[in-house]
């Protein structure tokens, strides 16, 4: 119709650039307003998630877990592990959720998944924020950071530990559809073990050094630790093996998008 | 100009690869020809548009672009859940047209004439509503070739025309590939044709041998 004259050719930059910038707003009309109350549920969910919690610790007469404050521990444990769950779960079902619009050659399967992961840590940090102001100015919690490179250190291993999951999980839901249930039957244990919720300090070795093959725990532990400076951390704790754990597990996923391009977009 | 070489195309089965739907196909769509797809149900049709479209590959064989083909209109292409309003956003976003967004939404809104659903999600859309949109989306950007499975079929009458005024006026300047059942909508628009039988193509210069060949094939 229009520009008929000046016909312009985009480097592949340029296009992949503006795919991007358009997915990510539908992406996130979808995210925020798809269900009633999208936005607000997203917010609720970790703080009726930690206020079960604490009610549990409560009845347990726990105050106090590794030398932090109980809500404060559950409050970050909570918040940080929903960065890796809903990174991952969110990555794992991109292609699904984007295939129709496949059917135009510029939006590739890699950039669904790869939107949907910046907006998930994108939300998870806007979630995280909101959840702490929140408990530091009405219950008083101190949940402001000794080292504030040291959470965000730990935050970002976690978004890049769900990415890389993610990446790799969404090539096995699309080949084989029945995996996905054996993923969510994996997360259950994963969870379980990575420290959000259940002291890892109480528990006894050899078992302890066990659950530390969970590249999660080292995560939460650095985040706690960023936190306060007086938090007793999990003995053998290493971000290092958080960031090469994400770092396999991106690679591997980005090499199963590569191998089965071609497959994904035919099915 | 659209060339395809030796391409060979079957889809994965849950029991094992598929028969080939396209077998050692090779064809040149010259420069503002029109083509018309014929074949049976099942002959491969729709593969094929959406093989030229790029939304599929072959599995051997190569295709090449010379020109600036559209999107096969009638394949998806609309997320359900945002309104047609946001998908046209979408599409106008992702051809780089992030600057005269207003005025292409104002031509595909003009077009698609859905009224006040413009602004509901298309998964309460009917089909011919659907179809509407699409066609006024992929219209709005300026292709050399449009890639069409029978979008003109659908749609009530007004719109059938309106279809066809769009496509008379795109004529002499982009050229069209399309696939229906009807004839009629083939011969308005097409010159040559293509038979697709038993994973072969036959390549007429003259639509009018095609259908008939097509004919002769299922003894008409």
């Amino acid at each position: 119709m229009t520009n008929s004259s000046n016909v312009r050719t985009r480097t592949p930059l340029a296009v992949t650039l503006s795919v991007w910038k358009a997915l990510f707003l539908r992406e996130t009309i979808t995210r925020l307003s798809a269900t009633r109350g999208a936005a607000v549920w997203l917010l609720l969910e970790p703080i009726l998630h930690t206020t079960v919690m604490l009610v549990i610790f409560t009845v347990i007469r726990v105050k106090v877990l590794s030398g932090i404050d109980v809500l404060a521990w559950l409050i970050i444990g909570l918040t940080f592990i929903s960065v890796y769950k809903r990174t991952a779960s969110q990555v794992q079902g991109a292609i699904g959720a984007n295939k129709t619009l496949f059917a135009y050659r510029q939006v590739k399967p890699i950039d669904s998944l790869l939107v949907r992961a910046f907006l998930e840590g994108f939300l998870a940090l806007i979630i995280i924020l909101i959840t702490c102001a929140g408990a530091v100015f009405l219950f008083d919690v101190d949940l402001i950071p000794d080292d504030a490179g040291m959470v965000l250190s730990g935050f970002l291993g976690l978004w890049l530990m769900g990415l890389g999951f993610g990446l790799v999980c969404s090539v096995a839901v699309e080949l084989i559809p029945e995996m996905g249930k054996i993923i969510a039957m994996l997360n259950m244990p994963i969870m379980m073990t990575s420290g959000a919720m259940l002291p890892i300090n109480s528990i006894s070795e050899p078992y302890r050094t066990w659950i530390l093959y969970n590249p999660l725990v080292h995560g939460l532990e650095v985040a706690r630790l960023g936190v306060s400076s007086y938090y007793h951390v999990v003995t053998g704790t290493n971000l290092l093996y958080l960031y090469q754990c994400a770092f396999v597990a991106i690679f591997l996923g980005l090499a199963l998008q590569v191998r089965f391009a071609s497959k994904i977009l035919t099915k | 100009m659209i060339i395809v070489e030796n391409i060979y195309k079957r889809y994965q089965t849950t029991h094992g690869p598929s028969r080939w739907i396209l077998e050692d196909v090779s064809f040149v769509i010259p420069k503002n020809v029109s083509v018309g797809i014929v074949g049976g149900n099942g002959a491969g049709k729709s593969t094929l548009l959406r093989l030229i479209g790029g939304v599929d590959k072959p599995n051997r064989g190569r295709i090449e672009h010379r020109s600036r083909v559209s999107w096969p209109m009638g394949f998806g292409g609309l997320q359900p859940s945002l309104t047609g309003r946001q998908n046209a956003k979408f599409i106008c976003r992702i051809h780089g047209h992030e600057d005269d967004i207003p005025e292409r939404l104002a031509y595909i809104q003009d077009f698609a004439e859905l009224g006040k659903y413009f602004d509901e999600p298309v998964r309460t859309y009917s089909s011919g509503m659907k179809s509407r949109l699409q066609f006024g989306m992929s219209l709005a950007f300026k292709f050399d070739i449009y890639i069409s499975d029978e979008a003109t079929s659908t749609g009530d009458a007004s719109f059938r025309q309106k279809a066809v005024d769009a496509f008379n006026n795109l004529m002499g300047q982009s050229s069209l590939i399309m696939a229906a059942h009807g004839a009629g909508a083939l011969k308005q628009f097409c010159t040559a044709g293509i038979w697709l039988d038993k994973g072969r193509v036959h390549w007429f210069d003259d639509l009018d041998d095609a259908l008939n060949a097509y004919k002769d094939s299922i003894g008409q």
